[in-house]
């Protein structure tokens, strides 16, 4: 019957839009991990959404009731998208040769849980830090900024920028594994 | 990590390595397990970091799941011609999902720890359900339980009768199938339903509307039956007034009625009841649901899979709460300002409350278990601590239990694993390092509980069931987590010993300092099972011994 697949279809797509808004950060971090270049980062992200629509069917096919099953299911996609952006224009410099990829999703993959536990420790590192840290660290992470625009606006040189952003990243990892290793313990 | 790695990486995060280092970092990535989860974790917080700049500063709301999900629709948007025949269920699912979202009618908690000092929970509702008597609630509304919070939004009762208490001061029973939709503190409309509003002073101006009429109390009580057909209201007892509709600015005094809509009617408005006839019948369902319960309960206590049960409404003597299967060893103590109070089943029962940190019930269980059921009904005023604490084994040591509430609502439970495998950390008040526990893995739900919850009954279970490989956890009788037990950190071996309800004993072995994590509300039963009890045995447990208005 045509109006029921129209409504099953519907809802199908509901559920598939609900996965994906809940988990696109954790789907585009893999994405992350896997391509130094942000710009080819999101088209692999785009890819990889796409993708996952089409193939939603064989997912639900085939699913748990583990909400984790769909990062990993889209993650494994995401994989392969990675590795065929490689293939059509892996000419850019930094780019990792396909033996790096193929070892860093495969320890991605098993890190995912803990991808979310570190983000979830970084608010609370970050406000552990002055004022104008967190607006260092922050601003060079704002879309479209960089250390050496940064430097340029605020007069300062970049390299000094570079050693002072080091430390803070350096302290707020320390912080985060703290954080981590507080919440294992509590368990 | 060795300061060269730190620098290519964070310098290929930049993009700004030189070729040579970068496949010099490659070279390490590959080979170097180590290396890698540090790439990993440096993308990751770099990645947050993007997140956090890229988000406006919060406006003291939780983010809402339709904040994330606008970042997708430009995607396919811009790709629209490649899924072209899915196009016109994309742009309609989108929109649905998005109204779906805000048609959520329940209380909203908004936590406003957005920066500054100012960190104040927020709830949104203008009511709650003080009783419910065979309520059934209209498919796809507001499903309410006593103690409720109810939020703006319409509210349909099938059947039964139900008292709100508006936070204005006004008090309403309905009477189903009625119809209504809280609009504010201050008023409701009502499209079907027989009622009886009583209003205090403090109320005084409390309005509800219906057809094209609203009526106004200017004190006390009266009383209104509202049909498809018609309207009628009358005054038990002070003064109304009414606006809009053919009796525009009319008063109306005690005795005194008027037909709003429809056919005239002199009839009175009878047979509704009253605030203490709802009392009465509250108090006799509470015992009659607290006999029915003590009734299964002394089934359930013959149960040979029941490794304790603690039942604080028939075991407890003075400090002591004896278990009920009968194994004096497992007696637990009441100790500190551990404080009896009423429990699930008004005054015929009792409950404990461990609202203070030295509050706890010591207890030790020894032997060797197969699989872990535990369960309990527990009322939880606030979630003060990082962790509250529901049943603990002391110390934590293998295959001893962990069960608890995380701040955020969320139920964990955990089994150690191998507590030999330390971690240790830094101790900030004894400035030393110090060791602790090793191996495990703590398995949490969504969160279930907020501020909005506070004072509501709960029935948790949390089941370890190592030959299915699982972790089951249930509130009010429903499954809300499943979760495969890996391999290595599967526990056949499951024990308890000296062992808290309530709070933590002993935690850390080397210090005097103990985290604070005492349970902020009342524990009533507690059972702990040698067994996986099944899905539909919870739920019997659930409802079997749910109280009134559950």
């Amino acid at each position: 019957m045509k109006a029921n697949d129209g409504s099953d279809r519907e809802q199908h797509y509901n559920d598939f839009v609900a996965l994906l808004s809940r988990h696109d950060q954790a789907i585009r971090r893999f994405v992350r991990s896997l391509l130094p270049n942000r710009d080819a980062a999101d088209d692999v992200v785009q890819e990889t959404a796409l993708e996952c629509w089409r193939k939603f069917d064989s997912f639900t096919g085939t699913q748990t009731e583990d909400e984790n099953e769909f990062v990993r299911w889209a993650c494994v996609i995401a994989r392969y998208k990675a590795l065929s952006w490689l293939r059509d224009q892996g000419r850019d410099k930094l780019v990792f040769r396909e033996s790096v990829i193929e070892a860093l999703a495969t320890s991605a993959l098993s890190q995912l849980d803990q991808r979310e536990a570190e983000r979830r420790a970084v608010d609370g590192c970050l406000a552990k830090l002055s004022d104008a840290q967190r607006k260092l660290v922050l601003s060079v992470h704002s879309p479209g900024q960089s250390v050496a625009s940064i430097a340029k606006e605020t007069g300062q040189q970049a390299r000094r920028l570079y050693y002072q952003l080091d430390t803070l990243r350096t302290s707020l990892q320390r912080c985060i594994e703290k954080q981590l290793q507080k919440e294992l313990r509590h368990g | 990590m060795d300061n060269q790695l730190r620098k290519w990486i964070y310098q290929t995060i930049d993009q700004t390595i030189e070729q040579g280092d970068f496949d010099a970092l490659q070279d390490r990535l590959e080979t170097d397990e180590e290396a890698r989860a540090e790439y990993l974790k440096a993308v990751n917080l770099s990645e947050s970091l993007h997140e956090i700049a890229s988000t406006p500063e919060p406006v003291g709301t939780t983010v809402t799941p339709a904040a994330s999900f606008m970042r997708w629709p430009g995607i396919f948007a811009a790709r629209s011609l490649m899924i072209a025949a899915s196009t016109l269920i994309l742009v309609s699912g989108i929109a649905y999902w998005i109204g779906h979202q805000q048609s959520n009618l329940t209380p909203i908690v908004a936590d406003s720890t957005a920066s500054g000092s100012e960190d104040e929970s927020l709830i949104a509702g203008h009511a709650t359900l003080r009783r419910a008597f065979d309520v059934r609630w209209g498919q796809g509304h507001q499903r309410a339980k006593v103690g409720d919070v109810l939020g703006h939004g319409p509210l349909r009762l099938e059947s039964g009768l139900a008292e709100i208490d508006f936070f204005c001061g006004a008090t309403l029973i309905v009477e189903g199938p009625a119809e209504l939709d809280i609009e504010s503190d201050w008023s409701v409309r009502v499209d079907q339903g027989r009622l009886r509003a009583t209003v205090p002073p403090a109320a005084r101006g409390f309005r509800i509307k219906t057809a094209d009429s609203e009526v106004i109390d200017l004190g006390t009580e009266f009383t209104m039956d509202v049909s498809e057909e018609q309207a009628r209201v009358e005054v038990v007892d002070g003064e109304i007034m009414l606006r809009g509709g053919d009796h525009d600015g009319l008063h109306l005094l005690t005795g005194e009625r008027r037909t709003l809509m429809g056919a005239p009617s002199s009839e009175s408005i009878e047979g509704l009841a009253t605030s203490s006839d709802l009392l009465k019948r509250d108090e006799a369902a509470t015992f009659e649901r607290f006999r029915s319960w003590r009734e299964t309960n002394q089934a359930k206590q013959n149960d040979e899979r029941l490794i304790a049960h603690y039942s604080l409404s028939t075991h407890l003597n003075g400090r002591t709460l004896s278990d009920a299967t009968s194994n004096p060893s497992q007696d637990g103590l009441l100790l500190g300002p551990a404080q009896v109070v009423e429990g699930r089943f008004g005054e015929h029962s009792q409950g404990v409350n461990f609202d203070r940190p030295g509050a706890r019930i010591r207890t030790r269980i020894d032997g060797q278990f197969e699989a872990f059921t535990f369960a309990c009904w527990v009322k939880i005023d606030d979630l003060q601590q990082r962790y509250n604490a529901l049943f603990m084994g002391d110390g934590y040591e293998n295959g001893e239990p962990h069960w608890q509430i995380r701040d955020d609502g969320r139920l964990m439970f955990s089994v150690m694993v191998d507590d030999s495998r330390e971690i240790e950390f830094y101790n900030k008040r004894d400035q030393r390092v110090v060791k602790d526990a090793g191996l495990h893995r703590v398995y949490m739900t969504e969160p279930f509980w907020d501020i909005s919850k506070s004072g509501q009954w709960f029935h948790l279970v949390s089941v370890y069931d190592p030959s299915a490989k699982q972790v089951r956890q249930y509130i009010n009788g429903q499954l809300v987590s499943e979760v495969e037990i890996e391999q290595e950190l599967l526990v056949k071996d499951l024990r308890i010993g000296p062992a808290e309800i309530g709070n933590w004993g002993q935690p850390f072995r080397e210090t005097p300092w103990f985290a604070v994590r005492n349970l902020d509300g009342t524990l009533d039963e507690l059972s702990i099972y040698n067994a996986a009890l099944t899905g539909n045995e919870i739920e019997t447990l659930y409802e079997s011994g749910k109280p009134v208005g559950y």
